[in-house]
């Protein structure tokens, strides 16, 4: 049934599926992945770095974006869709401080985002953009936000998020272990990120590249060497609790 | 299969409209086709890498001239194969099943309990993994066909981790190694496959 409704995007199915839009879904998981973590005075976005070929410049392979100065993105699904998203967030980010002299909300720049991904699924002639957005920052009343956006252009606001492969069991994680003392402090914030990615990265902390903005300040990316020392930190915390669970049972 | 514990000893070759190559004279191992190879330590241990497709009108004489010259008592067969998890039929709602994910089917005189849950109906079984079941079945030899239901069209590490729970099967418990740098080996052969194309990120 589903090969007679598949073909246009503008076309339902009999039982009110939009084929097109649910298949952008599965480009969205051919993504490696990303976590973003909402703390009470932090944001995070940690993402699986793709593996890069040797003759590549590793800095133009990017999942991490900033909007503006205080909002910034990561993607998962196809990287010239993202690409284009991101040209015309950040532009509308510009053109709304020039007009109104206020920095954008995070709310506002994600509802942009998703209305011009619901226009692509409206238009015959064109695909709808393959690629779901997890989107931090603060406000200007300085309250932390996260929000994900999706091909079909729903958006929602989360307390902690994944998206691309394996998405699943990043969330499976992330709602046993999300909890407010996982959040009480930034440092705990960060590592739960690191921790949640660590689920699904093959190859460890040597593949994660990592991304904060806390209250009032820009961006950060955490460099090769800080994330090695959070692993570190995390391996530490595994290795004593394992040690306390055996005495335990002994 | 080049870690030395392995030896080859035959190949299948064939050729249709699928074939990469169109010189079917000089066809070597290499080539995407049918290598054979049995296990130095224990010679009644046969393993098949079929990389091509084999045709539905070339399935019949394949499994003839393969299975024509083993003896078929005490046989017993074990197939391994991959789908894409959008294949799956099912009742319940795609975002809740977790693949990779394996699914068997057996011959009647299987009498072993698989190590996962059988595949339920619609789903069916294709192309050569079916036909290698059909002809276990119709000369009584008792296999099993392992299905890995993925989400990705190339191979990592995560997908061939699905078929773990095969390694503690009787059949073929005897042959399986504790290598501690088991984990480490496989990454290693992954890591080849993992520079994708720059299509997704």
């Amino acid at each position: 049934m589903a090969s007679r409704y598949d073909r246009a995007i503008t076309v339902f199915s009999p039982d009110g599926h939009l084929f097109q839009v649910e298949y952008a879904q599965e480009a969205v998981k051919k993504g490696s992945t990303a976590v973003g973590i909402r703390g009470t005075d932090i944001v995070v976005l940690g993402v699986e770095k793709k593996s890069v070929a040797k003759l590549q410049d590793e800095r133009t392979v990017r999942k991490i974006c900033a909007l503006d100065d205080h909002v910034c993105m990561a993607f998962a699904g196809l990287t010239a869709d993202a690409r284009v998203v991101i040209k015309r967030a950040r532009v509308e980010c510009q053109s709304h401080k020039l007009t109104v002299e206020d920095p954008v909300t995070v709310e506002y720049i994600t509802r942009f985002i998703a209305t011009l991904k619901q226009k692509y699924t409206q238009s015959n002639g064109r695909r709808p953009f393959g690629i779901s957005a997890l989107i931090v920052g603060f406000d200007d009343d300085g309250i932390p936000r996260l929000y994900q956006t999706d091909p079909s252009g729903t958006y929602h606001a989360w307390k902690a998020n994944a998206i691309g492969r394996s998405a699943k069991t990043v969330q499976e994680f992330l709602e046993k272990n999300y909890t407010e003392d996982a959040i009480a402090n930034d440092n705990e914030a960060i590592k739960l990120a690191i921790r949640a990615l660590l689920e699904v990265v093959q190859s460890g902390g040597k593949n994660v590249e990592l991304a904060i903005i806390r209250r009032n300040q820009p961006l950060k990316m955490f460099s090769a060497k800080e994330i090695e020392l959070q692993v570190a930190e995390i391996e530490k915390e595994k290795e004593e609790a394992e040690k306390k669970k055996s005495k335990k049972t002994t | 299969m080049n870690s030395g514990v392995w030896e080859e000893v035959g190949c299948a070759k064939l050729w249709n409209e699928w074939c990469r190559t169109t010189d079917t004279v000089h066809l070597s191992p290499t080539d995407a086709f049918c290598v054979f190879y049995h296990l130095k330590s224990n010679p009644s241990v046969l393993l098949c890498q079929c990389s091509c497709y084999v045709a539905e009108d070339q399935q019949y004489q394949w499994l003839d001239k393969v299975f024509g010259s083993c003896p078929r008592k005490n046989m017993q067969v074990t197939v391994l194969t991959c789908r894409h998890v959008t294949d799956y039929k099912t009742a319940e709602s795609t975002s809740s099943l977790h693949s990779p994910f394996l699914k068997a089917l057996k011959t009647e005189n299987f009498k072993e309990p698989p190590c996962c849950s059988l595949l339920e109906q619609p789903n069916i079984v294709h192309d050569l993994p079916a036909a290698v079941l059909s002809y276990c079945q119709v000369w009584k030899i008792p296999a099993i066909l392992y299905l890995c239901y993925t989400d990705v069209m190339k191979l990592d590490l995560i997908t061939v981790g699905a078929f773990k729970p095969v390694l503690s099967s009787r059949s073929l418990k005897g042959l399986v190694k504790n290598i501690p740098q088991s984990t480490e080996i496989l990454k290693k052969l992954m890591t080849t496959n993992e520079i994708q194309s720059n299509i997704y990120t």
